[in-house]
């Protein structure tokens, strides 16, 4: 994505060029998602497969494969959803597998290091047990002898640094993780699941992960503080797992009854058109129906209609 | 004949760490289920068999360790406290290097020792009658519950601190810092900062028992010990006995001057079997050899510093105490925010069992059982309480139930014990931020763990501060559906007082009805 300075100017200068054009197109983005004629275009990989694992590699090939995302050298921080102590089935969190495919791609770019981490609900220690998530990760790297370049591990208190964030529409400074800020590229790496506040929680919610403090308060304008979040730490890609959706009681769910097989992976360099694509395909909504992903929009962080959006499904 | 000493000492250290490793690792170590008796030293100790059993008006299987101990004092004397009470060897290594050069003869009276034997039968007769506060004074249960509250914090504390400010140093240092730093983080130290209301007044308290060594060497053993006074009782006609080859002997008082207990009276000869602890001390320094420990006939043991008024009196104010207890308003009005942990057994029964080691709060893995000061009485003093604004009870988690030494906490199988109502919670709808039409929010119930929420939210208008009406997701709590977890009022972002909060009304214990 777009690294700091002022790197929206093109996209506002066309929202506002559109005029008329661009607000009939917002409203009403879906369909169709038709490639905008002389705009700039974002792809978004849909991939459907049977292991999530394939899932996951087949979408980030859609848009290009991993190469076009992490370069040699890099230090990678990738973040999953591990927030709740809750098993894979349930679909709280990242499927494992889906997390290790995502490393794995990383580190066959030649990513120095991939750090793995999140900022719990739940006690962390058992949101990485029983996620399933911590097992699976140092088990690829023991086996591939990667126990360097590839740790999981748990966020410390001391290593969240205040951060200010120019141009904030709601949060002019907050902790953020250092290692997510010092990184050169962060994969996010969401589960796609029902979310009582926000609708639904993809790609733009799952940044939260790296915030310190209280984090209860952000809820009381989540939106604008998604956008600031994004702003200032920018993700190179993002990658939905949506092979298991939680429906009902999410975020944290529970019940088997509320978790419905989907079977599909999202991704995109545009964390914006990801959570579009998502919640248009797997919930049946338009960002006007979810207040942050609309705001994101709105606010020029990344696609700001769906014409932009170039769907690329395999 | 230094051999035995240092059997002793080895004993003594031996016993230590085996404490320390089992406190170390009364934690949740990504594992569901501890995999040691982490409680193994509250098991052993008949004083607070004896009691949680007289109080509770029950056989308490989980205890029959204790009995062993009593079996075994009774046959080789009071053998315990000189080799295997981890606080006797806290008190000796204290002894040996804080007060290894203070002269302390004849500072306190010798006729302090019968102290420990009114408290005992004060106690005793208190637990006859239901009423239980061997937790003050056990010493044991005073070990476990400093580490936990006090002791163990602050060392976790201090060098978390220390390598913090190593972490942030210039140059070469954290290199060196941060691998000790990872290994005592994935060895020793707390995975976060614990912290306990009460850890204060706890760590003064065993400073304090600690300081008395200034005065006396094992003042706390000779003269306040209960379970001393209990294990002098049960092991004065034990076996394993100091006797004297007296022909040998020539009296020359080093054994007598050099004890640490001064079971060694008048006559060199003469032991008093109840207060010698075999801690082989006599033996290792004796110039003529001629002192020895064995199974054969000696001297008749030493009078017990005992009178048959000192045991009435204080049998009947012990028995005395009770009603004034059981008169106390608590008992009809409980405070509501005296929340349990999940499977404790109804109050009354609760507190004749639980032992206050704080076994529970050491485990509980969101730091939210707590001690309690006044909520439960003065006679509920250090019980567990679940403080939520501190740390809630995590919905997948049994582990209090596990370590509880008296059973005062039932282990519960894990379906059951998401399906035990602490209380319920409330939502304070004049602080709640939808509820006054201030601000978006919903956190409660986004984190609520039950599978089909217990808090659910309405849509409704509201009419904002400023006059305008607006739609806001406002939470209801389901009753039916909620278990007295606490993590609403945890995760509330109401930064002092949380607007959604947790009271003990409908708790399992009390209802006796499980929830659905």
């Amino acid at each position: 994505m777009n690294p700091g300075g002022c790197p929206f100017s093109r996209r506002r200068f066309l929202q506002a060029a559109g005029g008329a054009a661009g607000a009939l197109a917002a409203s009403v983005l879906f369909p169709p998602l038709l490639p905008a004629a002389g705009g700039k275009t974002v792809d978004v990989g849909v991939a459907s497969a049977a292991s999530p694992a394939e899932r996951a590699r087949k979408a980030v090939a859609l848009v290009g494969g991993m190469k076009s995302f992490v370069s040699r050298g890099d230090v990678v921080v990738l973040k999953p959803n591990i927030g709740w102590d809750r098993t894979p089935e349930q679909g709280a969190n990242t499927d494992p597998e889906f997390v290790v495919a995502v490393a794995e791609m990383c580190l066959a770019e030649g990513a120095r290091s991939v750090h793995v981490f999140d900022r719990t609900c739940n006690d962390a220690r058992r949101c990485y047990v029983n996620s399933g998530i911590k097992d699976a990760v140092e088990q690829f790297a023991r086996k591939n002898r990667v126990e360097n370049a590839l740790r999981i591990y748990h966020v410390e208190d001391r290593k969240f640094v205040r951060t200010s964030i120019p141009n904030a529409l709601s949060i002019k400074e907050w902790d953020l993780y250092r290692d997510a800020l010092e990184a050169d590229k962060i994969v996010n790496v969401p589960i796609a699941k029902h979310h009582s506040l926000a609708g639904i929680t993809l790609g733009l919610k799952n940044m939260m992960g790296i915030m310190g403090g209280n984090r209860g308060q952000i809820h009381q304008r989540l939106p604008e503080c998604l956008v600031d979040i994004h702003r200032r730490v920018p993700v190179a890609l993002t990658v939905i797992d949506a092979g298991r959706v939680l429906v009902r009681n999410g975020p944290s769910g529970g019940n088997l009854a509320d978790v419905k097989p989907f079977g599909k992976a999202f991704a995109s360099r545009d964390v914006v058109a990801a959570d579009v694509v998502a919640a248009e395909k797997i919930f049946r909504l338009s960002p006007r129906d979810v207040g942050h992903i609309g705001k994101a929009m709105e606010s020029g962080l990344g696609v700001s209609s769906g014409a932009q959006i170039r769907l690329i499904e395999g | 004949m230094k051999t035995t000493r240092t059997l002793r000492r080895a004993s003594q250290w031996g016993v230590f760490l085996l404490f320390a490793f089992l406190f170390l690792n009364t934690e949740y170590k990504d594992n569901d289920v501890l995999p040691y008796a982490v409680n193994l030293f509250l098991r052993l100790d008949p004083l607070m068999a004896g009691a949680a059993t007289l109080a509770g008006r029950a056989l308490i299987g989980l205890v029959w360790p204790a009995l062993v101990v009593a079996l075994l004092t009774a046959v080789l004397g009071r053998f315990f406290c000189g080799w295997f009470c981890p606080l006797g060897a806290v008190i000796d290594a204290v002894d040996a290097t804080v007060f290894r050069k203070v002269r302390r003869r004849d500072a306190v009276l010798v006729s302090w020792r019968r102290y420990k034997f009114l408290i005992l039968f004060f106690l005793a007769a208190s637990s006859l009658f239901t009423l239980q506060w061997v937790f003050l004074f056990d010493p044991i249960s005073i070990l476990i519950r400093t580490f936990t509250v006090s002791v163990f914090p602050a060392l976790n504390f201090v060098l978390h601190r220390t390598f913090d400010g190593l972490y942030r140093a210039p140059g070469p240092i954290p290199w060196i810092s941060e691998p000790v730093y990872g290994l005592l983080k994935s060895h020793f130290l707390a995975f976060e900062q614990p912290v306990f209301r009460t850890s204060a007044f706890v760590g003064l308290l065993f400073l304090g028992i600690l300081a008395a060594e200034g005065y006396q060497r094992r003042f706390w053993c000779r003269n306040l010990c209960p379970l001393g006074g209990l294990l002098a009782l049960v092991g004065r006609f034990g076996l394993f006995r100091r006797r004297i080859t007296e022909a040998g002997c020539t009296r020359c008082g080093l054994c007598e001057s050099d004890c640490r207990m001064a079971a060694i009276g008048g006559d060199v000869a003469v032991t008093d079997h109840g207060e010698c602890i075999g801690c082989m001390d006599c033996q290792a320094i004796c110039p003529e050899e001629v002192i020895h420990f064995s199974g054969k006939e000696g001297r008749k043991p030493a009078a017990v510093d005992l009178t048959r008024r000192g045991v009435l009196a204080s049998a009947a104010l012990g028995a005395v105490t009770v009603p004034f207890f059981r008169v106390e308003a608590y008992g009809k009005a409980q405070d509501p925010l005296l929340i349990r942990p999940p499977g404790a057994l109804p109050e009354r029964e609760f507190l004749a069992r639980c032992t206050r080691c704080g076994e529970c709060m050491r485990v509980c893995i969101a730091n939210g059982l707590q001690p309690t000061w006044f909520e439960a009485g003065i006679e509920g003093m250090w019980s567990p309480i679940l403080v939520s604004r501190i740390g809630y009870c995590e919905f997948n988690c049994t582990l209090c139930g596990q370590v509880c030494p008296t059973g005062a906490i039932r282990r519960l199988p894990l379906p059951e014990k998401r399906k035990t109502k602490l209380g319920l919670a409330y939502v304070d709808r004049s602080r709640c931020l939808p509820w006054v039409g201030q601000a978006d929010c919903i956190v409660c119930e986004e984190h609520c763990p039950t599978w089909s929420k217990a808090i659910v939210f309405r849509e409704e208008r509201t009419r904002t501060i400023g006059g305008e009406w607006r739609i806001f997701k406002k939470p209801y709590i389901d009753e039916d559906l909620c278990v007295g977890c606490g993590i609403c009022e945890t995760k509330c972002p109401l930064t002092d007082r949380a607007a959604v909060l947790v009271t003990s009304r409908g708790e399992t214990r009390s209802t006796g009805v499980l929830a659905r």
